[in-house]
């Protein structure tokens, strides 16, 4: 997987992949922030449970409400003060609030996945 | 105006509401019945809460790390994606520039957006069917 050119979204500040567990597996993070290896793999363990939580959620209401388009979810973001982490798949990007563009990060994604 | 009916002026917007971080209070705009917007506000009620404690936890990794305080979070699905900022929450199409316009106005609502709103929009997007925002 090409982190690369994830780092060319916008406002981006960091890149990584992960397994299914949500391991790190790989990153680059731009110089200048505090963001580390230790902090994306809590990050990508987080996405990873939240994005199995949104699922069940989806399930869920598209069953109860009759309402459809969820399924299958393309992605989820955590939105924090400054930056918010994109992800989807098994990748995901940081960016910069002030600077985030996020279809553009969920698109970037949605490419680079595997 | 209130934040929902700002929402619900996007193109694409399907509903909007606002809910009690505690207790069962809510209020709506939009394609829900008053029973689906119960539960959403239910359940983005129950995220939030736990993604701001994931957010707390980053602390303990690198206390000045920018995640803390939580804004909120996206869920994008196939079509439709659901945002919640602050005590906000907004369901939508995934047309063109629709998300990037509601997170920009729950930012700058219930967010870290302090300047100008619009400024902000149209620095991003360049100024089109945003006007029916203000």
């Amino acid at each position: 997987m090409d982190l690369s050119k994830l780092m060319e979204v916008p406002g981006v500040m960091a890149a990584f992949t992960y397994t299914d567990k949500g391991d790190l597996t790989g990153q680059l993070i731009k110089e200048g922030n505090e963001l580390t290896p230790q902090v994306l793999d809590l990050l990508a363990h987080t996405c990873v449970a939240n994005m199995s939580i949104a699922t069940m959620e989806a399930r869920g209401w598209e069953a109860l409400t009759g309402q459809k388009g969820f399924e299958p979810l393309q992605g989820f973001s955590l939105v924090g003060l400054d930056w918010s982490a994109v992800v989807n798949g098994n990748c995901g990007v940081v960016v910069k609030n002030r600077d985030a563009d996020y279809e553009a990060a969920f698109a970037a994604i949605s490419a680079t996945k595997v | 105006m209130h934040i929902a009916k700002q929402l619900m002026a996007i193109p694409g917007v399907i509903a909007a509401g606002e809910y009690a971080y505690r207790g069962d209070r809510y209020t709506y705009e939009g394609g829900l019945t008053d029973e689906y917007a119960r539960m959403a506000s239910i359940l983005c009620r129950a995220n939030t809460l736990n993604a701001s404690m994931q957010a707390e936890m980053f602390s303990s990794f690198a206390e000045h790390c920018g995640c803390r305080p939580l804004q909120g979070w996206v869920v994008r699905g196939k079509q439709v994606s659901v945002c919640a900022v602050g005590n906000f929450f907004c369901m939508l199409e995934n047309r063109q520039g629709v998300l990037n316009d509601v997170m920009t106005v729950m930012r700058a609502k219930v967010g870290d957006i302090s300047d100008n709103v619009m400024k902000a929009m149209y620095s991003k997007i360049g100024g089109d069917v945003t006007e029916q925002l203000v």
